[in-house]
């Protein structure tokens, strides 16, 4: 199980108007939180970029515009916040969750909302090019890899998968 | 048998609700009442006259229908007692607080169940007995373990009165921890100045004997009597000999280690006195001696003895504090906080110790990598408190007093040292605390609110990384000369007698408000650290108080039993064992195959009773034939008729102030008081369904609130299972309900009693069932 898998969050249908409240009925408890920074103490990504990650869980226990929040996308998930909680909150996978909330809000990143769109049409974030096919071949390697690449009938089942879980309406921007 | 029976009026009380005298009529028809009358107030001075004046004619039981038992038991107990009768031979039968308070919308069918109490505190009456006052011999002598600040004040408080007192001390000198400090707060007092005389006071009292390198192995016995066992480690130095004089020993012993009295930032040899202020100044070898025989040659005394052995003593005493201490948080379970691994990150203990004027570095705050005076020192707080991650979720309490004191007398000493002290809260809670903490703001020591998130290595420095979360700065990284660890408290496990401890690992006490020094074991008391993390003067407050139990429960060289307590009928016990499960406080064991109550100890809550299968145990109050022929005298003259047995500190509490505030209720009830719901017997269960009870009614105190501790546990249990049974014998199960109630629940005492009846109407009366 990939960390974070273990919660669900499930916003929409819980009906919660509010993050924190959405965040306990996943399993992510945060209003316990001291507010003790050892977390944005802890933060790589906080040393070179405006990210402090005490603000975020308070952001989100207050109900303050959270999901807007840019910062959001900038934990790089390492997990050593939540590792140092002295309250055990679990502070990546909440973040995570806010995340998905956002997301499912229709709250992207254009970035976010670009590579989703590759996904939707190659089944890659970061799909193949002409320059990777030639190296490729230069290697003696088979111009595709064995992925959707090769396989136009796989390709249509992970279309079908995203589009049955309305990924394509998320990533459209549609509910924005 | 001639029991007397007096309705009391208590003015219009009851007197304006219930038809007095119909209760009187209806009394004095009952078996064995000589005399039935009303008395205007039973417990005034008249009212009670009237009384005595019966006894003295022959009235040998007496029924009180009065207010409740938990108001003026005590009283009519002594008026028995002075008009020559046995106290116990008295019933009170609450017809006030569960009667007329309740029911006046309705008082006909008050008075009814008036008549119905009284009949059944008649009924009980005739199965009382005298109970004789029954005493035990006591030794009046007292053990204390452990001889840091809050021992000795305990040993001295008692030793002072008179009392002889047993000190018993793991170390080589007495004074504990708080000896070792530089100084105190909030008054900055030098640690060992105060301390010291209190030391030598112990040492030179003449009612103390002082067990110094000493362990207690074993403790057996009970409140009164206690038969304690221990060890007395070798010290290889003759101890009548030895004069302290150390430096003629220890200058030759060729082996050097850390100094664990200095936790290790200075060193000592193998022979040693943990610190010049050491009581009793005797020298001590320890395991690293290689045995060169240097000290031996050295020493003009000739003290040394290679060839001393571990010697056990034993000795009685009648109580027991225990006050063995705390030990410091392992501050290199942090590892982001680089102990262990970067020289200049040390404990707040060790800074204690480079603190102390006669310590390691003489009052100095050096940096250990290099010798220098540390010119930038930051604390960080919390390390090994309130953090999940390590499992101290409590606060210690004192580390931020002690960082506050550390840092203002550094600041005193060197007026340019930087300092910033890392918290996340500020605890200055005590009298003149948070005028300290300003005082050292003032000093210019730096607060920076946020945890520390860890110590870096840059080159030879260490580097903290934090966020100041009051600034906007975002992350922060600093060199210091110094970072000092303000580790926790955490509880000492190895102390040689077996007590209950909590979550957090320390002691607990018999109630966090109400009995702060008393063990779950009667004759036992705890002072200090030992229950949780305390300040030197709440240590010091409640050694006193533990001191001042010790001393009221030792006064008499004798120990009444309480007449609540258990006692067995050796003829009936079969030896099943079942009730020693039952008694979570561990008064019961088997001696030959039987059951043996220590009755001394016994907290009478009755659980054992109604496990015994045998019937062969029971209080000597509130005996199952007085509970059974209560239920047996059950007029079925309402319906649906409910017995209740109510727990007295909760459930029957929370009945008498459902009547204090007059809130109306059915008066279907009929109450059984007991002292905890474990008491019930399902047999009694079984017993009022069988007399014609409709319903049966189980209170208590709410699970993990039980006045007994486990008491309503037990009594789930039994109720569950009886429960599952009574389907199988043509009884629904709705007929049976057990509640957990607080004192003041009076509102949902009523829902319950109501919501009972209507159920109960809805089932319809007993049998009801098996006429289908």
């Amino acid at each position: 199980m990939s960390p974070g898998s273990e919660w669900r969050i499930t916003m929409n249908q819980s009906n919660k108007s509010n993050i924190s409240d959405a965040l306990k009925d996943a399993g992510l408890e945060i209003l316990t939180c001291l507010q003790c920074g050892t977390c944005s103490g802890s933060c790589p990504s906080g040393r070179y970029t405006g990210m402090i990650t005490r603000k975020i869980v308070r952001k989100a226990r207050v109900g303050k515009d959270v999901l807007h929040d840019p910062d959001l996308w900038m934990c790089t998930t390492c997990y050593t916040c939540q590792e140092r909680c002295p309250r055990e909150i679990k502070i990546t996978d909440a973040i995570l969750a806010i995340r998905t909330i956002a997301v499912h809000e229709g709250i992207m990143l254009p970035e976010h909302r670009r590579v989703s769109q590759l996904v939707l049409e190659y089944g890659h974030a970061v799909p193949i090019n002409d320059s990777v096919k030639e190296k490729r071949e230069s290697l003696g390697m088979e111009v595709l890899p064995e992925t959707v690449h090769k396989y136009p009938d796989a390709l249509a089942d992970v279309q079908t998968l995203l589009e049955s879980c309305g990924f394509d309406k998320l990533a459209a921007g549609s509910q924005e | 048998m001639q029991i007397g029976v007096y309705i009391c009026h208590c003015g219009l009380n009851i007197g304006g609700v219930l038809d007095i005298d119909a209760i009187v009529a209806e009394a004095a028809t009952f078996d064995g009442v000589r005399i039935a009358r009303d008395i205007d107030f039973a417990c005034s001075d008249a009212g009670q006259e009237e009384i005595r004046a019966d006894i003295e004619s022959g009235v040998d039981r007496v029924v009180v229908a009065a207010c409740s038992p938990r108001m003026h038991q005590t009283t009519f107990e002594r008026l028995l007692e002075d008009s020559g009768l046995n106290p116990y031979l008295l019933v009170i039968v609450n017809i006030r607080e569960q009667c007329s308070w309740v029911h006046a919308d309705n008082p006909a069918l008050a008075t009814q169940k008036a008549i119905d109490l009284v009949r059944m505190g008649v009924t009980e009456a005739r199965e009382l007995s005298p109970i004789p006052k029954r005493t035990i011999p006591i030794n009046q002598d007292a053990l204390v373990i452990g001889a840091g600040i809050a021992g000795m004040t305990a040993a001295l408080d008692l030793a002072d009165s008179g009392m002889k007192v047993y000190l018993i001390e793991r170390e080589p000198t007495i004074g504990g921890r708080a000896a070792l400090y530089g100084s105190l707060f909030p008054t900055n007092d030098c640690a060992i100045c105060i301390i010291a005389p209190k030391m030598t006071d112990v040492l030179n009292h003449r009612n103390i004997d002082l067990y110094t390198c000493a362990e207690i192995t074993e403790v057996e016995g009970s409140v009164g009597n206690f038969r304690v066992r221990g060890v007395k480690k070798p010290r290889f130095v003759k101890e009548d000999i030895c004069k302290g004089c150390i430096d003629d020993c220890a200058h030759v012993c060729p082996i050097t280690v850390p100094n664990q009295f200095d936790y290790d930032i200075g060193v000592r040899k193998a022979i040693y006195v943990p610190m010049p202020q050491s009581v009793p100044m005797i020298a001590c070898i320890d395991e690293h001696c290689v045995g060169c025989g240097l000290c031996e040659e050295a020493c003009p005394l000739d003290a040394i003895d290679y060839f001393q052995k571990e010697e056990e003593f034993e000795f009685d005493a009648g109580a027991i504090i225990v006050a063995t201490g705390w030990k410091p948080f392992d501050a290199a379970r942090k590892e982001e906080y680089g102990y262990g691994r970067h020289r200049d990150v040390i404990t707040s203990l060790q800074l204690e110790r480079m603190l102390n004027a006669s310590g390691p570095t003489y009052g100095r705050a050096i940096r250990p990598s290099t010798g220098e005076l540390a010119q930038r020192i930051a604390f960080i707080q919390c390390v090994g408190s309130r953090d999940a991650t390590v499992g101290n979720n409590y606060c210690s309490l004192v580390c931020c007093m002690a960082a506050i004191k550390s840092a203002q007398a550094i600041k005193k000493k060197n007026p340019d040292t930087d300092i910033s002290i890392h918290y996340i809260d500020i605890r200055a809670c005590g009298n003149g605390y948070e005028e300290y903490y300003q005082r050292t703001q003032e000093l210019g020591v730096d607060f920076i609110r946020g945890r520390v998130a860890e110590v870096l290595t840059h080159g030879e420095s260490a580097v903290i990384r934090y966020e100041d979360t009051l600034a906007d700065d975002g992350i922060i990284e600093e060199e210091c000369d110094l970072v000092v660890l303000s580790v926790g408290i955490e509880a000492e496990s190895e102390i040689g007698i077996d007590m209950q401890t909590g979550a957090d690992g320390f002691m607990q006490v018999a109630h966090p408000k109400l009995r702060p020094v008393e063990a779950h074991t009667d004759g036992i008391f705890i002072a200090g650290c030992a229950s949780g993390p305390k300040d030197i003067q709440t240590s010091i407050a409640q050694s006193s108080a533990a001191a001042s139990r010790v001393k009221t429960l030792l006064t008499h060289d004798h120990l009444e039993i309480d007449p609540m307590s258990a006692h067995v009928d050796a003829d009936k016990c079969i030896g099943c064992a079942i009730c020693m499960g039952v008694c979570k406080f561990k008064n019961i064991r088997m001696v030959h195959g039987k059951a043996v109550v220590d009755e001394l100890a016994c907290k009478g809550c009755g659980s054992c009773s109604a496990a015994c299968p045998e019937g062969a145990l029971e209080p000597y109050m509130h005996t199952d034939a007085q509970i059974l022929s209560q239920i047996r005298t059950l007029t079925k003259n309402e319906c649906p008729l409910i017995v209740a047995f109510l727990c007295n500190w909760c459930a029957y509490a929370c009945a008498d102030l459902t009547g204090v505030l007059h809130i109306s209720y059915p008066t279907n009830i009929r109450v059984i008081r007991v002292m905890c719901a474990g008491r019930v017997n399902p047999g009694f269960v079984l017993e009022a369904f069988r007399c014609g009870a409709d319903g049966v009614l189980i209170a208590g105190c709410k699970i993990s609130e039980c006045h007994y501790i486990h008491g309503n546990v037990n009594a789930e249990h039994r109720m569950a299972a009886l429960s599952g049974l009574l389907a199988g014998v043509g009884i629904d199960a709705h007929r049976l309900r057990v509640e957990w109630i607080d004192a003041s629940e009076s509102k949902r005492f009523v829902e319950i009693v109501s919501d009972f009846v209507d159920e109960l109407k809805g089932i319809g009366p007993i049998g009801s069932e098996l006429s289908i």
